[in-house]
């Protein structure tokens, strides 16, 4: 635990944000905001993938890289889809790193047996690329339509970690890190390099529960590497819970079929094919949450959200029914009463570390922003002024 | 099951290539053909201890080819063991031996937290040592002046390459050849498996001092960084061969060469600059004031000598390992089981195993070493130490 180590929460002020209605976005920089795009990249369709789509459509992202890591899906195939919709979205000049092929200590076989041995989570049972039917880390599967074909350009030499540090330093308090997946590859990093920790402007991660869940399969899948995550001290290491996310689902308000009708080639036949088709064929089939959407969306236009509230954050990776669990405590448990019988007992751990969860959103501006990036014109390269100093 | 030591030999390639050597001979001879390409990943605690012996031991070798060393927190914390280390080198006029600075910390261990986990659960009665962790351990940054011989700071300085990065480097440079050596927590090697897992089939024999099976379970180099030891341990090396305590606790560096004549004495007055100054101002002393007392156990030079002559061992068991990570009282213990627990005839009942002692999924096979030839080994070390400084 850092106690006042950190900057106190003042909002996210340096976007270049003109339309926006929020005061704080108004005093914005003017520069993209630059990002590194990590991710268990599931295709064909997923909130892993809509959330690139996001990032390749918005205006305000200098996307300066896309890092895989297993979770979901193996890293080969995640790789594999991520390659092929650069291409389709015409964006290959954003270089991809392969990462993690495996988390640091859980594996399929132990993931497994805990399940057994433990029982299963009720709520969040999903393992990813540790299901009990999934494909080996080895095989890649063709891809589906659009993707139709493996892409002709390759992943770059070096690990995901590398490509995180050696960018980071290259544009210290300027990168933004999207973590979509387990967070295997952000540790890696901050074991290699700490000295990178305090130069990241923010990292926006998505996992983690308090409510609905004691966790999700971002963090329980690779439980040691969420916990060197959380307790490193970021300057900001923002969340997006499970219960946040639950709070939109892709299904409300028409979203996909005004997608389908307005949106151009790829995004509105993937929308087509593994949204509104899968939807209308399996009626019964529950809309899933928009997490990754979400951490975008914050990154883009934070006005959305209402201000995130700090708190200690851990991860128990007792290899137990328990693994990955993540657990939250109050910034200010210790500003109650100091003769009320609970003080001093609800400290966090010793070695939690601060991070800021989102509360809440502005559903109908989440909206507008989404069917809005999904529905503009494909957004051509912006290489020739983002990379401008690379 | 126990091997004799033929089998021992049969088993092990790089024991049969060194099997030629004639101990001794091989090292006051002319340098011999076969020399050992090695990584020397250490917490090289100074001035003196099992650390920088092991590391001297190499220096003074000739049949080892020291590509680099690279360090990790552990025994004490990286930056002083890194002043330590580099001018040791320039004192032994090795100052071409690349030195690479690795992990200031363990991967999820730290301080506050091992010292409140002895706290609450009790602290290790028989390995109390928390290293650069220890309650009266100052911070990383805080380097401490280096005592005579060393007497000042090195002016030779640390390379810029993360020593995970060097390992990394060096196995892909020189598949199948590489040695490693890991006197230390297993942090930067965990570190490098998890950047380039593709290096594990390509270093021919990793030599790791920690874990045990009798002594005690729980060993300093394991629960340092538990999960860097688990990453490591289980990772399919071609060979992994482990000095435990239990192996340590054989040889103590006061133990005598002779009736009547400690090891320490013979360095301390037959060997050269600056050897014997070294064990004269840092080991000697300690016995003389405390004749009764026969020091500290000899773990890394055991590993460094499974490099130098590891003929002086006689037998070695095949044996799986893990480490357990739950971070309660058993954080970084040792777990073993016999190779062969499943075929045991006493645990079995009509063909099927009366109970399971076999290993968790993921555990992978080690190479115990069991048995030792205690003199020889003392006597290969004393002849490292007291032969004339090897040149670069």
């Amino acid at each position: 635990m850092n106690p006042g180590n950190r900057p106190a929460e003042t909002g996210d002020v340096s976007i270049a944000a003109p339309q926006t209605t929020s005061p704080a976005g108004s005093q914005a920089s003017g520069g993209l905001r630059k990002l590194i795009y990590d991710q268990d990249h599931r295709g064909p369709l997923s909130t892993d993938t809509i959330a690139t789509l996001m990032a390749l459509q918005s205006e305000k992202i200098d996307l300066l890289g896309i890092t895989t890591v297993t979770t979901d899906y193996w890293v080969g195939q995640e790789t594999a889809y991520a390659l092929r919709l650069l291409e389709l979205m015409g964006r290959t000049e954003v270089p991809v790193y392969a990462g993690a092929a495996n988390p640091l200590l859980n594996t399929k076989e132990a993931a497994q047996m805990r399940y057994k041995l433990f029982g299963s989570r009720r709520i969040e049972a999903f393992l990813g690329a540790f299901n009990k039917d999934h494909w080996g880390p080895d095989e890649i599967k063709p891809l589906l339509p659009p993707y139709n074909k493996f892409a002709e350009i390759k992943a770059q030499s070096g690990h995901a970690a590398e490509f995180m540090i050696k960018t980071v330093r290259a544009y210290p308090h300027e990168v933004t890190i999207f973590c979509g997946g387990a967070l295997t590859n952000l540790a890696i990093a901050a074991m290699l390099a700490p000295d990178i920790i305090p130069l990241t402007r923010e990292v926006v991660f998505m996992g983690g529960s308090m409510h609905r869940s004691t966790s999700s399969v971002n963090v329980y899948f690779d439980a040691e590497a969420a916990k060197i995550a959380f307790r490193a001290n970021w300057p900001k290491f923002t969340i997006v819970t499970a219960d946040l996310a639950e709070k939109v689902h892709m299904g409300d308000n028409q979203r996909v079929d005004t997608i389908v009708e307005r949106g151009h080639f790829p995004i509105a036949d993937l929308f087509r094919d593994y949204e509104q088709k899968t939807h209308r064929d399996i009626p019964d089939l529950l809309w899933f949450r928009m997490p990754d959407e979400m951490m975008m969306a914050h990154i883009i236009e934070p006005s959305i959200f209402t201000p995130a509230v700090p708190m200690y954050a851990d991860v128990l990776t007792d290899d137990d029914g328990h693994y990955g669990d993540t657990l939250f405590w109050d910034k200010d448990w210790n500003q109650g009463d100091a003769n009320g019988p609970t003080a001093g007992q609800n400290a966090p751990a010793s070695g939690a570390g601060l991070v800021y969860v989102l509360q809440d959103l502005n559903k109908d501006r989440f909206r507008e922003l989404f069917i809005d990036l999904m529905t503009r014109p494909i957004r051509k390269s912006t290489q020739a002024t983002s990379k401008a100093g690379a | 099951m126990p091997m004799n030591r033929r089998e021992f030999l049969q088993d092990s390639a790089t024991a049969l290539a060194f099997s030629a050597l004639t101990p001794g001979l091989a090292l006051d001879g002319p340098a011999s053909s076969v020399r050992r390409k090695v990584i020397y990943d250490q917490d090289n605690s100074g001035p003196l201890g099992t650390d920088i012996q092991a590391m001297l031991m190499l220096l003074q070798a000739d049949n080892v080819d020291l590509l680099g060393i690279t360090l990790v927190t552990g025994d004490d914390w990286l930056q002083q063991e890194m002043a330590y280390t580099l001018r040791l080198l320039e004192m032994m006029g090795r100052t071409k031996v690349p030195v690479f600075a690795g992990a200031e910390l363990p991967m999820i261990n730290r301080k506050e937290e091992a010292l409140l986990r002895y706290q609450l659960y009790g602290g290790h009665r028989l390995d109390p040592w928390l290293g650069a962790f220890n309650r009266s351990s100052r911070g990383p940054g805080d380097v401490r002046p280096l005592p005579p011989p060393y007497n000042r700071f090195a002016e030779l300085t640390q390379q810029q390459e993360h020593a995970a990065r060097f390992i990394i480097r060096t196995v892909r440079e020189n598949p199948g050849q590489v040695t490693l050596y890991a006197g230390g927590p297993l942090t930067n090697v965990a570190l490098a498996i998890l950047l380039d897992p593709g290096i594990v089939p390509l270093v021919p024999e990793i030599i790791f001092m920690g874990a045990g099976i009798n002594l005690f379970t729980n060993a300093f180099n394991v629960f340092f960084d538990p999960e860097a030891s688990r990453i490591v341990l289980r990772a399919p090396w071609p060979k992994v061969t482990i000095v435990t305590v239990d192996l340590g606790e054989q040889v103590h560096i006061g133990d005598e060469l002779s009736p009547g004549r400690r090891m320490v004495e013979e360095i301390s007055e037959r060997a050269a600059s600056p050897i014997s100054d070294l064990f004269r101002q840092h080991s000697l002393p300690e016995f003389r004031k405390n004749p009764a007392s026969n020091g500290f156990r000899m773990p890394d030079e055991m590993c460094a000598a499974q490099i130098t002559d590891p003929s002086i061992f006689t037998q070695s068991v095949s044996m799986y390992i893990d480490i357990t990570t739950a971070p309660g009282s058993r954080y970084g213990d040792s777990m073993f089981w016999d190779k062969n627990w499943d075929g045991i005839w006493e645990f079995r009942v009509e063909r099927t195993p009366q109970w399971y002692a076999g290993p968790p999924p993921g555990a992978r096979l080690v190479d115990v070493i069991t048995a030792m030839d205690v003199q020889r080994f003392k006597q290969h070390f004393v002849d490292l130490m007291i032969k004339p400084i090897q040149k670069a």
